[in-house]
């Protein structure tokens, strides 16, 4: 059955991604969404060292997934979609790309936040980003692996 | 109960500090288990990796990792294969070899043990 995973993780492909989640779901495409990342060549090549030759790794501006997405997500194939933040997660929602859950695999510590879970650390934008993305009926959850037990954010803010 | 359970052998704490490693990126792991020779002789290492492993495999095929062939660990862990109470050991332990023992522990054993060592070999290199 193909699976989609929407998650929100700073070290975006990482052995947690590619092992814990990637065994599991056995994605065709890892499709990494950042403005920064889909300009640095360099950048994408140590992401995608390691990788199984399984799973191809595809780096995308926000506006190049808003508009690839759609095919991708009615392809049928399982694949993981990366975002460094929150923040982008919630424009690929405004921008029409149907997330029914987010899954935060890793904020860590920066000004102004503090700690939910082990590997979630959250600020004001940050909580306010997840309301925005749970009134768009976005479910928002952390769970580092898939042996791990699901965690609902917003029931640990505020 | 069926399957496979695996007890890495090592020197100070490395058994440990891959299985913590490993748990970071494949969960907690309910049948793999690590001692350490740390101020045992061979005898008393023998003795406590027989010890975890009638504690602990429940009928289950026992191998075993070791960290550095022709070391203590690994001498302990031939003569528990000498002895029929594990399967087979594995040396050079690394964590690319214990997350494909997590993953394709249910292989038949002579896939398993070629797989094992195909990736984990293929997990050494060097960038430059």
């Amino acid at each position: 059955m193909s699976q989609v995973l929407f998650r929100v993780d700073e070290r975006l492909i990482h052995g947690q991604v590619v092992v814990g989640w990637g065994r599991r779901l056995d994605p065709k495409q890892i499709i990494v969404v950042s403005d920064s990342i889909s300009h640095e060549p360099n950048e994408q090549d140590i992401y995608r060292t390691g990788l199984p030759a399984s799973i191809e790794a595809v780096f995308w501006s926000l506006d190049e997934a808003i508009e690839g997405l759609s095919t991708v997500l009615s392809s049928g194939q399982s694949v993981i979609v990366l975002t460094e933040d929150l923040e982008t997660m919630l424009s690929l929602a405004n921008g029409g790309v149907p997330i029914a859950e987010v899954n935060v695999g890793g904020l860590y510590a920066d000004q102004g936040r503090t700690r939910l879970l082990p590997y979630v650390w959250f600020g004001a934008e940050d909580e306010r980003q997840l309301c925005e993305l749970e009134a768009l009926g976005v479910r928002v959850i952390a769970q580092d692996l898939p042996t791990a037990p699901p965690v609902r954010l917003r029931e640990r803010v505020g | 109960m069926t399957g496979r359970c695996g007890v890495v052998v090592a020197h100070g704490r490395l058994g440990e500090g891959l299985l913590s490693a490993l748990t970071r990126v494949a969960g907690t792991q309910e049948n793999l288990w690590a001692v350490s020779n740390d101020d045992l002789d061979s005898e008393s290492l023998v003795a406590e990796i027989e010890s975890l492993l009638a504690e602990r495999t429940a009928g289950r095929e026992a191998i075993l990792f070791s960290d550095l062939d022709g070391g203590s660990c690994s001498q302990a862990c031939r003569r528990l294969l000498a002895s029929d109470s594990v399967r087979a050991v594995f040396y050079g332990v690394n964590l690319p070899l214990l997350i494909e023992f997590v993953f394709l522990q249910d292989l038949p054993f002579d896939e398993f043990c070629e797989a094992l060592l195909e990736k984990s070999r293929g997990a050494l290199g060097v960038h430059s």
